[in-house]
């Protein structure tokens, strides 16, 4: 324990933190990724981030067909004919595969880290959060997955001064909600559908949890901005986008809603972990489309941006 | 303030005619000045070269065809047709004879040459047979010297075929007292000069020519006084008629003159610039702080009423299409180091007085207005930026830097003043300095810089090292050691050091040489007469006149060396996952049937520009070893050699003559630009670039220190893209770096431009301290600017 009674050796999955971050949260920010979600969205991008345990991604473009990886694996879980290479039911994620893969063909999604670790990697930029009001952003998978390792990685940015924003899908309970309120400037609430049994037919979630902790939030007093992943054939109809810039309105406290527009750039990694892309031949949303929602979300009296801020 | 969309993309009806002037036609090889000189030079055998050189260009200004062009407010032409290039065969030829068949069918800087153009040179150059600067040159270097060279360890190719250019002359003095004030002056001290002290008659006969140069400056502006009646009388337009008039007044009065009004001091400027030009073809001619020295002229104008900001406005856009209007062949062989034909006429604004307070003013922002209305790549343009640097100034600069033309490039007075004063630069000449060409520093008016003296190629001398100083199947270097023989990394660093002592001596000995040579057979006049303490001491810039002398050669593969040596230090040594036998043989191969272990290299190893103190430190180390060597030695005009730490784009030709590398970098292609990551090795994001690049010491880099930076336009959206621009640069030079400059174009956009040149031939991007058309550039310098990371987030 420091002498802030943090828990610096507390360890967590983190797979992925991204620096120079500008569109989650003010200014210039380090974007945390915290491995784990309760949800299985069929549209998402960081397939990845779904699982809490990690996973070995095969990079089929990097392979430069040296086959050591073959050689090393103690279960016989490397398939050369196998386009994601690994059999994952044999394999026991030790690991030895990827540290003979110099061309990074084989890499791991997740790796364990200390709260000093993260830590450390953070403080590199702290001069970057304060010139541009920036600073760090927990996201996921879900953060509130691992609660108690995201509770002391929000503690330390906060005994380090920075301004602290989380990406959450809701899915939490009300008492840790409550508990780590007070070291978060600013919630970005996702909420996929107003609708509970589409929320439930797609998600596989309902989303009476989500709009509880929307309005715990809203009652808290910190900011809170609404965001909608804009997905095709599941809620961009202007009802549902209506129903909540309402549902966001009637909250008080919130004065933005984001609206994020679909997008196929994470599809790829589906193959990389040897899964199949569930949401096939679905064309992401026009500039026009977005324009034509943001405008219904601002005649609900909010601000409305598009792809985030 | 933040200026509309309006205000930036708005351009008005004559701009749009200049610039379409401009870039109508492919620039042409003219022979007029050729044909003058060698003339002049023909009649003037028996005089001292400093007169002979007035008396040139007395004769060229006296002869050559002015042109005054449709709509032009600023008037002054270097050739008669649009974005032409003189010859100056007195620098060197012989390239230009061989190439002659070549120019207009050569992948980049194209330019047309009639054959009537090529009788006259041809006859021209045969007068020039043993007498030119590179001739001389040359017999001034030791064999060892030219060797190096041929293996392609370094380059002073710049001076060693050209004018030296790279100076800023005191233009407020020129706008203040005219050339009569100049004239008066050197007359006076002609007179009180002592005729018994044995310099008298030097000094004499360089008084004598800078009387001679400033007379044919006024005489050139006469002409163009007497063209614009002449054109005025013909005129139908009565519109165009009191314009033509009014030039007609103006170059009546300036630069003979002190200025009296704004316009005035805007055509007296370009003179001292267009001549200068024409005297020499150095590069890089740079007016630097022109929003503090024009400024009084503007603000008197704007106070009395005599002019509008809209009429201001318009009349600074038409100075900055006038800039575009100069050009300069080089031969094939440079145009891969300086593609695009750049000029690098670098104009800063900002920063802060002599005095130390912040030096904002209202030209300033009109400044970085006209380069967003002209979207051209003259002049260079640049912001120094220090702490009290007004954000309203800074995200103006941001916004310019949105539009993607690679401009403005931003300097941190932070770094730069003390390095100046390290250099013996007394404070309140540092507080004063600007940017020369691309990223140089200096105190204009009183300096001769020599700063772009050569590309010393820092990875070759590792090559050499690891080679046990054989390069190209030559002992070139001593012995210091197998590769295979080393015990510790150490040793290994000891045998670098030894190579990087004898190859900067030898560079020393080629820009030394060049150096003289400059002396003896090309002295400037006119350039010197407005330069501090070339009167005073009547002594040619070329000769030690100036203030303040420097040499400043630039290294060139700072991240190459920084990576390669962490290559070793982890993998062979700390680690001995590879034996030196095997990176040996391995690099000897260019890594053929080895990709496994280039894989290594480049995946297990760190890389500069993550932010890894184990890497970065190398890199810095690795420069150091460089810039500590060549800060030892003087140069023959009494001054100082000081680093820099830029490329210019001849990391690609550098590149293409350095073998395979310990980064995993392959044999032939390009090294890494000035003091960036090596393209595609930075993968944690700008911020990270940014802090590896800030660990290098950049105030001993007092030449200057180059750092590139691409971004994907959704990057920058919005006004909180351009806060974070502007944070980004404040926080780079918080951290102490020198320069920074961002390419703001898609990946998308650059490769179909390659593909469409015609659908882009406005398309301006920052090749390296300058911007070009990107249409204009060799294809492996158009390949260089894509790979260069680019950030998305």
């Amino acid at each position: 324990m420091s002498a802030y009674g943090l828990d610096l050796q507390a360890k967590g999955i983190v797979f992925d933190i991204q620096r120079f971050s500008v569109h989650d949260g003010p200014g210039i920010r380090t974007l945390v990724f915290l491995k784990g979600c309760p949800l299985r969205c069929p549209w998402c991008s960081n397939p990845e981030s779904q699982r809490l345990e990690r996973e070995i991604m095969f990079i089929a473009s990097n392979c430069i067909g040296c086959n050591k990886c073959l050689a090393v694996c103690p279960t016989g879980a490397i398939d050369l004919d196998l386009p994601s290479r690994v059999r994952r039911e044999k394999c026991n994620l030790c690991g030895k595969c990827i540290e003979v893969c110099y061309a990074a063909a084989l890499i791991m999604a997740g790796q364990e880290k200390t709260v000093e670790m993260i830590l450390d990697e953070l403080k590199k930029d702290n001069i970057y959060y304060r010139r541009s009001g920036g600073g760090i952003t927990f996201s996921g998978g879900e953060p509130f997955i691992q609660q108690d390792f995201f509770e002391q990685l929000l503690a330390g940015c906060k005994a380090n001064g920075w301004h602290t924003t989380i990406e959450t899908t809701g899915f939490t309970t009300k008492k840790v909600l409550k508990r780590v309120l007070p070291l978060v400037d600013l919630v970005l609430m996702d909420i996929k559908h107003m609708n509970d049994q589409k929320h439930k037919k797609y998600v596989g979630r309902s989303n009476k949890t989500v709009l509880r902790n929307a309005r715990l939030v809203a009652a808290s007093g910190v900011q809170m901005i609404v965001r909608v992943p804009v997905i095709p054939q599941f809620n961009n109809d202007l009802i549902n986008i209506r129903a909540t810039a309402n549902f966001a309105h009637s909250l008080g406290a919130v004065k933005e809603l984001h609206l994020l527009p679909y997008h196929r750039l994470g599809q790829k990694k589906y193959g990389y972990l040897g899964r199949k892309y569930p949401f096939e031949g679905i064309t992401p949303p026009t500039r026009s489309d977005m324009n034509r929602l943001k405008t219904v979300v601002e005649s609900c009296g909010l601000r409305c941006s598009v792809g985030g801020a | 303030m933040v200026v509309s969309k309006k205000e930036v993309n708005s351009v008005s009806p004559r701009i749009q005619k200049l610039i379409e002037g401009l870039y109508s036609v492919t620039p042409e090889i003219e022979s007029e000045r050729a044909v003058l000189i060698t003339k002049s030079f023909k009649e003037t055998e028996s005089l001292p070269m400093i007169v002979r050189r007035a008396k040139a260009l007395e004769k060229i200004l006296s002869e050559m065809t002015v042109v005054i062009r449709d709509e032009e407010l600023i008037v002054g032409n270097l050739t008669a047709s649009p974005r032409g290039a003189q010859i100056f065969p007195e620098f060197s030829n012989k390239w230009l004879l061989s190439e002659f068949e070549t120019l207009a069918k050569r992948k980049g800087d194209v330019f047309l040459i009639s054959e009537q153009t090529k009788k006259a040179l041809r006859e021209a150059f045969q007068y020039w047979d043993g007498r030119t600067v590179n001739e001389l040159a040359e017999q001034y270097m030791f064999p060892e010297t030219r060797e190096a060279i041929a293996a392609g360890v370094f380059t002073v190719g710049n001076y060693f075929f050209n004018g030296v250019g790279h100076i800023s002359v005191d233009y407020a003095k020129v706008l203040a007292i005219g050339f009569n004030g100049i004239i008066a002056e050197a007359e006076a001290e002609m007179a009180k000069a002592d005729t018994s002290k044995p310099d008298y008659i030097k000094k004499k006969q360089f008084l004598t020519a800078v009387i001679i140069a400033a007379k044919a400056a006024i005489t050139y502006a006469t002409r163009f006084a007497a063209l614009a009646r002449d054109l005025a009388k013909r005129s139908q337009d009565p519109r165009r008629r009191d314009e033509l008039l009014q030039i007609a007044e103006n170059c009546e009065w300036v630069p003979a003159n002190p200025a009296r009004s704004f316009y005035e001091a805007l055509q007296s400027f370009w003179f001292v610039q267009a001549i200068i030009q024409l005297e020499s073809n150095g590069h890089s001619i740079s007016p630097m702080r022109f929003d503090q020295y024009i400024y009084p002229y503007y603000k008197q104008d704007v106070t009395s009423g005599k002019i509008t900001r809209e009429k201001a406005q318009e009349l600074l856009d038409c100075l900055w299409v006038k800039f575009n209007d100069v050009n300069k062949v080089r031969d094939e062989g440079s145009t891969k180091a300086f593609g695009g034909y750049p000029m690098f006429q670098n104009l800063i604004v900002g920063g802060q007085t002599a005095d130390g307070v912040d030096a904002t003013n209202e030209l300033s922002f009109m400044c970085l207005e006209a380069t967003a209305h002209t979207k051209l790549p003259q002049p260079s343009i640049s912001i120094r930026v220090w702490n009290k640097t007004p954000d309203s100034l800074l995200l103006k600069a941001c916004e310019v830097t949105r539009l993607g033309l690679g401009m403005p490039a931003y300097y941190n007075d932070e770094v730069i003043i003390p390095a100046l004063v390290s250099r013996g630069v007394t404070l309140r000449d540092a507080r004063d300095y600007g940017i020369i060409g691309c990223v140089e520093p200096q105190k204009g008016g009183k300096t001769e810089g020599w700063h772009d003296a050569a590309f010393f190629n820092i990875a070759k001398v590792l090559e050499i090292t690891i080679n046990n100083g054989m390069a190209n199947g030559k002992q070139l270097g001593p012995q210091t050691g197998e590769f295979t023989s080393f015990k510790s990394f150490e040793e290994f660093m000891d045998a670098y050091r030894k190579q990087m002592e004898y190859f900067v001596s030898l560079l020393i000995n080629a820009d030394n040489s060049v150096d003289l040579a400059h002396g003896e057979r090309a002295p400037l006049p006119f350039l010197s007469s407005m330069v501090e303490d070339c009167i005073g001491k009547g002594k040619s810039l070329q000769e030690g006149g100036a203030h303040y002398n420097f040499t400043g050669p630039q290294g060139v593969g700072v991240a190459n060396v920084g990576d390669s040596l962490a290559a070793i230090k982890k993998l062979v040594f700390d680690e001995k996952v590879i034996t030196l036998n095997e990176l040996k043989s391995a690099l000897d191969s260019n890594f053929a049937d080895k990709e496994d272990l280039r894989q290594m290299l480049l995946n297990r190893a760190p890389k500069f520009g993550n932010d890894m103190d184990e890497v970065d430190n190398l890199a810095r180390e690795g420069a150091l070893i460089y810039c500590r060597e060549v800060e030892k030695y003087l140069n023959p005009r009494g001054g100082q050699f000081q680093p820099g730490l830029y490329p210019v784009s001849a990391n690609v030709p550098m590149g293409a003559g350095t073998g395979a590398t310990p980064d995993g970098r392959l044999e032939g292609t390009p090294l890494a630009d000035g003091v960036s990551p090596v393209s595609g090795r930075d993968s944690a994001g700008p911020t990270a670039a940014v802090n590896s690049v800030s660990k290098l010491d950049h105030h001993i880099a007092s030449n200057g220190t180059l750092f590139n930076q691409k971004f994907h336009p959704s990057a920058l959206e919005g006004e909180s893209g351009l806060q974070n621009l502007a944070a980004l640069v404040r926080s780079y030079f918080d951290q102490k770096g020198l320069h920074v400059q961002f390419n703001v174009v898609s990946r998308e956009k650059l490769l179909d431009a390659q593909k469409n040149p015609d659908k882009y031939r406005d398309l301006v991007v920052r090749v390296a301290g300058y911007s070009a058309h990107f249409t204009s550039l060799d294809k492996t310098i158009q390949d260089d600017i894509i790979a260069r990371t680019e950030h998305i987030f």
